[in-house]
């Protein structure tokens, strides 16, 4: 810690704050991303045509533009819709702009992803499932969902890995993530090295832990499943 | 024009301007009992964040100075450089104390207080490696910038046989030299000399040529948005009280040993 000139707390509470967007950008997206699988999966026209464009257009666009689109144009926005209603100015605050611009991203990834692993699930056992009478409402809760997730597991584990690194954009739009407080200690004390090894070295225990415990969660999944039946 | 036609039209120009950053005329507004100052953090000694998350610096102090001497509550915020106009404009802060010098091209954007702050630009590199810093014995070499800025353009204009290498900050600029991606540096000479010649990375390297004074640029203001005259009007008063009264020498003193307020 003598090393890190004090920062250390500093860098751990940025830890704290990238750890906190990115568990809350992962269920914004998870959201979205069931919500566009479903979409796309459905009979209905609209819904396939609104989750297409949603995907196709989050995914063809960089976060950061986004992100910046989001924060500013949003706020801008904001303040001219309360000029005309006579509200006072309401502020977007860098936490829920990061998190909902991060989730609404990935929830574009992670439409295909889920939308893969519900095709994986095979087709008869929701048609078993009617057959037996239940609701569609209950055949995806209680047939297709449990049994997509083994194979959403490896596409969903790499989105979570990317979406960690991503939250780092959020330190451009002034949230105190590990990333932004490692800049300033850097600045402050001209050492950028120390701090973004750092940096580095907080990333990847927090992607390692995710592997294991995501490792664990497949093999939860994958109880019924023997392993040489692919 | 009825008045929803007018919102829409006001959202359509939002989205615009965003998109654009034109100009448009402020909103009203009464006179705020707090003020939002936008700082930044990356910028030693003029800004810069100790261990415990507390901001400090010669920005910093002329802010807290300046709110004291107009009488009103102030609360810093913190703003990453490249998203300082954007946030202004979407009312993030109200006023920006961040070093931001003075040009023509961010006047469009934004309205300025009076200088509260001119330091003079000069080159850096290798003692020895240049004979002086003309564009002659420039050429063909790389110089380090601060992107954005009108030392850049000054460079772009006057040194046009040498290849830029732009950076996102300050102190980047040195960082850059010392690791041997540009071969001549150009930035405040504050900067260059506490942050880089005065520390042990800095060995071994030397200012080159005269000081330089751009004539794009006529010091460093406090930025507020475009129509805000009487919030400027408020800034430059207390400008002019705390250099009377003796605050503004007594904060410049902490960190310069020469005039740096331009007079």
């Amino acid at each position: 810690m003598a090393l890190l000139h004090g920062y250390g707390p500093a860098l751990l509470q940025g830890l704290a704050s990238t750890l906190s967007v990115a568990a809350l950008s992962l269920a914004v997206a998870c959201v979205f991303g069931l919500a566009g699988a479903v979409a796309k999966l459905s009979a209905s026209r609209t819904a396939r045509a609104v989750a297409a464009t949603y995907s196709t257009l989050i995914r063809g666009l960089p976060d950061l533009v986004l992100m910046l689109l989001i924060f500013y144009g949003g706020q801008i926005l904001l303040n001219d819709l309360g000029a005309a209603r006579g509200w006072d100015y309401i502020d977007v605050p860098p936490f829920a702009a990061g998190v909902l611009t991060i989730g609404f991203i990935f929830g574009a990834y992670l439409t295909e992803t889920f939308r893969g692993a519900i095709l994986a699930v095979p087709r008869g056992q929701a048609e078993a499932a009617q057959a037996f009478g239940m609701t569609r409402a209950q055949v995806l809760r209680r047939i297709v969902l449990p049994q997509m997730v083994r194979h959403a597991i490896p596409g969903f584990a790499n989105n979570w890995l990317v979406m960690v690194k991503a939250t780092a954009l959020v330190s451009l739009i002034g949230l105190d993530d590990m990333v932004h407080r490692a800049n300033l200690a850097a600045a402050a004390t001209r050492e950028p090295f120390t701090f973004y090894v750092a940096v580095a070295l907080l990333y990847l225990a927090v992607t390692t832990v995710s592997i294991a415990a995501l490792g664990w969660l497949e093999r939860r999944f994958s109880l019924g499943v023997r392993r040489v039946e692919f | 024009m009825n008045p929803r036609t007018a919102l829409t039209r006001r959202l359509l120009l939002a989205g615009a301007a965003t998109l654009l950053a034109t100009g448009r005329p402020a909103l009203a507004q009464s006179k705020p009992s707090l003020l939002r100052v936008g700082v930044e953090g990356n910028y030693p000694p003029f800004s810069k964040m100790g261990p415990d998350g507390k901001l400090s610096g010669f920005d910093i102090d002329i802010a807290l100075a300046l709110c004291e001497a107009m009488n009103v509550r102030c609360q810093l915020v913190q703003q990453e450089w490249d998203g300082m106009m954007p946030a202004l404009r979407a009312r993030k802060f109200d006023m920006i104390v961040a070093s931001m010098t003075i040009t023509d091209e961010r006047r469009k954007a934004a309205d300025f207080s009076d200088p509260y702050y001119d330091v003079p630009s000069r080159f850096v590199a290798r003692a020895g490696a240049f004979r002086d810093a003309s564009p002659e014995a420039l050429k063909g070499r790389r110089i380090i910038v601060l992107r954005n800025t009108p030392r850049a353009q000054y460079l772009q204009q006057r040194y046009p046989g040498s290849e830029l290498l732009q950076v996102n900050k300050e102190t980047d600029v040195y960082l850059e030299l010392a690791a041997g991606r540009g071969d001549i540096a150009f930035g405040s000479t504050v900067v260059s000399g506490e942050a880089f010649l005065k520390t042990p990375q800095g060995k071994g390297y030397a200012q080159v040529g005269p000081t330089v004074r751009l004539e794009g640029g006529t010091g460093v203001g406090v930025a507020v948005r475009k129509g805000e005259t009487e919030l400027v009007g408020r800034i430059n008063a207390a400008l002019k009280k705390i250099k009377a009264d003796g605050t503004y020498k007594r904060l410049a003193d902490r960190y310069f040993d020469f005039d740096i307020s331009g007079n």
